[in-house]
């Protein structure tokens, strides 16, 4: 488990599944492939003499960095997903995420206002699911993706109970 | 809600609302917004109407036509009946509206009923209010109408809006809410409220309130005391040196040296549509911003302003979630400040206009002005010595007044602002400072604490270095401690989190008046802790308390 300077000492983080990578695998394709095809349209045309404008090396440059770019990405994935954490503590849960910009959040179980969950198409078919937590602020972006469905639906329960227990005002 | 939800009682006839005299809020009794209303909202539709028909009359007689092309007369009946129909479609239109919008405040509860079609119901908690407002028009102060608008955390939408209603009905309302959410007159816990409130109507008061005792019949308006005004003519200087004046004349002097230089005098025309804009906003903030006066009650904090269009606002104790206090470059040399607010229930509703002015707390004042503010929002600082700490706050720099500042090795991430990012915590609330010319102070209340998140790009760990974001409502006010040392934004992680949680625990009832059990305390004890780095040091020291002795004190002098 991959932990960083900011995170809170000996916490013992939950990982989630390692299956999310597939998750993650599927969203890169999608956005990505999409992204490169639109983008090395202009060589083809170019190759094939269509179009005059834009000149060879640009054509060739843009969907070049572009692919480094997506490759790049694919290749920190494994790493992103082993870097997501969560752990519930005594009054609150935390977050934590990301490798290159880490972020470690902590949201008290008396400001949580909802809990829900959601399941995407892929991570129907893998039996992965996705908590988020809500409070009062939207800036709480507290999502804890590639949950296992069981494991998802006893986090939702817990939290709720927490959160009855020791619910605040706004 | 005997009358039921559904369709107008038979025996519910209009002038129960619209009579003053009748006890106009009494538990239960569902009643509707004045007949007026309707016209006052739907001016605009009829000044079109009429506008489309009386355009071309108008029109000719100006060209010196004959009023009447010939075979008018032929045509007359027609035109005549279909105006008439338009115009009574119309108006049919706004009276069913105004028919089948009802609302009720009983048993904790506001309820709005509205829509011929698709009805609407809307149930508000009463002491999840947030704010209240009285809003009014040109139009409807002509009328002496108000809109009532009260923010709801649990409504989820926008406010929950009573237009029009009398001024004085409006008033009566608004302290019937406001006594209810404070818990002053019982209003009926959620649980027992449907069943208590409506088997006995009109109960108001029958109970012994624990609290603070108020006579039966409807709640009186709570007394207020003049805080603070601001006068007109620091308005106008505060508007002709804002950033907005500075790039006018940023954008001014660049386009004359372009005339100049490209021999172009277009440059000319793109400038009046422009000045046209300016003038407007202006306008819009001198409007908005016009005879401001703060007030306390209490209900809370009161805020009045407006020229044309009055508003005037009440936000109940603590409901604030966020203080933001700023001072853009040019007010320096006047020692001007500006504070902002994040409210529940503010930042989303309405426009960006509205909900810009709503979240104004102060336009302009200086420092003193400020720490009467500050000293409405957070009652009881937290701290032995408020006007150094927050003098510090403001202005001061490196760790003056218990602020801790970005450590000298990251320097580089911020050249400017280095000494001045940083954090202070007072025992209720945490105070973040930044920026070198453009001063800002971000004060959150410790109980009011969403969540929170550490943050840390490549650059900052280079740097031992982290950011703090706290997350509050929507809002202006988006508090994030920038580039705080490594330790020390972990330090202060985990105390935040501690001393979140205590004051959640201290708070116990949204309801502000009942909120304390009333300790015989006579005088409030502000423990005199070391700023700064204080172990969270849980004293029972009331939240209320120093409110309570502001009260008495300020009923004392009126």
């Amino acid at each position: 488990m991959h932990t960083g300077a900011i995170d809170p000492p000996s916490i013992a983080w939950q990982r989630v599944s390692p299956q999310y990578v597939t998750v993650r695998l599927v969203e890169w394709a999608v956005a990505n492939l999409a992204a490169l095809l639109v983008l090395s349209a202009p060589l083809v045309f170019v190759l094939l003499g269509w179009w005059r404008w834009p000149p060879l090396w640009l054509a060739v440059t843009v969907p070049a960095v572009a692919l480094v770019v997506a490759l790049w990405r694919l290749a920190l994935i494994p790493r992103q997903v082993r870097a997501i954490g969560y752990a519930e503590r005594g009054d609150d849960l935390l977050i934590r995420s990301g490798i290159f910009f880490q972020r470690s959040m902590a949201v008290p179980y008396g400001r949580m206002q909802y809990v829900d969950i959601a399941v995407g198409p892929v991570e129907r078919a893998l039996g992965l699911c996705t908590v988020k937590l809500h409070t009062a602020s939207p800036g709480t972006n507290a999502r804890i993706p590639g949950l296992p469905a069981p494991e998802g639906a006893r986090l939702r329960e817990q939290l709720a109970a927490r959160g009855e227990a020791r619910l605040a005002g706004l | 809600m005997t009358a039921g939800g559904q369709l107008p009682g038979p025996h519910l006839l209009p002038s129960a609302a619209t009579g003053p005299k009748s006890n106009a809020t009494s538990d239960g009794e569902w009643l509707r917004v004045h007949p007026a209303s309707p016209f006052v909202r739907g001016w605009f539709a009829l000044a079109a109407i009429a506008f489309f028909f009386g355009r071309d009359l108008f029109e000719r007689a100006l060209q010196g036509q004959p009023v009447f092309e010939e075979g008018f007369a032929r045509r007359a009946p027609w035109l005549l009946g279909g105006g008439a129909l338009v115009l009574a479609v119309a108006v049919l239109g706004f009276v069913l509206t105004w028919y089948f919008t009802r609302y009720q405040v009983s048993g904790g509860y506001v309820r709005v009923n509205s829509g011929l079609l698709f009805r609407q119901h809307r149930q508000a908690r009463l002491d999840r209010v947030q704010a209240i407002d009285i809003v009014q028009p040109l139009l409807a102060r002509i009328f002496g109408l108000a809109e009532l608008k009260f923010e709801v955390a649990d409504a989820g939408q926008s406010a929950v809006r009573l237009a029009y209603l009398k001024i004085d009905n409006a008033r009566q309302l608004r302290a019937t809410i406001l006594a209810r959410a404070s818990g002053a007159v019982p209003a009926a816990g959620p649980g027992t409220a449907s069943a208590a409130g409506m088997s006995a109507p009109s109960v108001t008061g029958r109970w012994d309130p624990p609290g603070p005792a108020l006579p039966a019949g409807p709640a009186p308006e709570a007394p207020e005391f003049a805080v603070l005004a601001v006068p007109p003519s620091r308005l106008i200087g505060s508007l002709l040196l804002s950033e907005q004046s500075f790039f006018i004349v940023v954008g001014g002097v660049a386009s004359v040296i372009l005339s100049a230089l490209t021999d172009n005098r277009a440059f000319y025309l793109y400038l009046l549509p422009a000045a046209l804009g300016l003038a407007a906003s202006y306008w819009n903030f001198f409007n908005k911003g016009y005879n401001f006066t703060a007030a306390i009650s209490p209900d809370g904090i009161r805020l009045r302003y407006g020229l044309l269009d009055i508003q005037a606002q009440t936000l109940p104790p603590g409901r604030i979630q966020a203080v933001k206090i700023v001072q853009p470059p040019l007010w320096r040399p006047f020692g001007w400040y500006r504070m902002q607010v994040n409210v529940a229930g503010y930042g989303t509703s309405g426009n960006a206009v509205e909900g810009n002015t709503r979240t104004i707390l102060l336009p302009v004042g200086k420092f003193p002005e400020v720490l009467a503010m500050l000293s409405l929002v957070l009652p009881d600082p937290g701290t032995a010595q408020p006007a150094v700490v927050f003098a510090a706050g403001l202005t001061g720099r490196d760790t003056g007044g218990g602020f801790v500042t970005t450590p000298r090795r990251a320097w580089l991430l911020a050249p400017l602002a280095w000494r001045r990012n940083g954090f202070a915590a007072t025992d209720t609330a945490l105070l973040i400072r930044s920026g070198r010319w453009w001063r800002e102070l971000v004060l959150v209340p410790h109980q009011r604490t969403q969540s929170m998140a550490l943050q840390q790009g490549p650059l900052a760990r280079w740097f031992r270095v982290a950011d703090l974001v706290l997350h509050t409502t929507p809002g202006p006010v988006a508090p994030r401690l920038r580039q705080a040392g490594l330790d020390e934004a972990r330090r202060l992680f985990d105390e935040q989190s501690a001393r979140a949680r205590l004051a959640r625990k201290r708070q116990t009832t949204e309801q502000w008046l009942r909120q304390v059990v009333p300790a015989p305390e006579p005088t409030p004890v502000v423990e005199p802790d070391p700023v700064g780095e204080g172990e969270a040091v849980v004293e029972p020291v009331e939240i209320l308390d120093s409110r309570m002795q502001n009260q008495q004190e300020g009923q004392r002098n009126g």
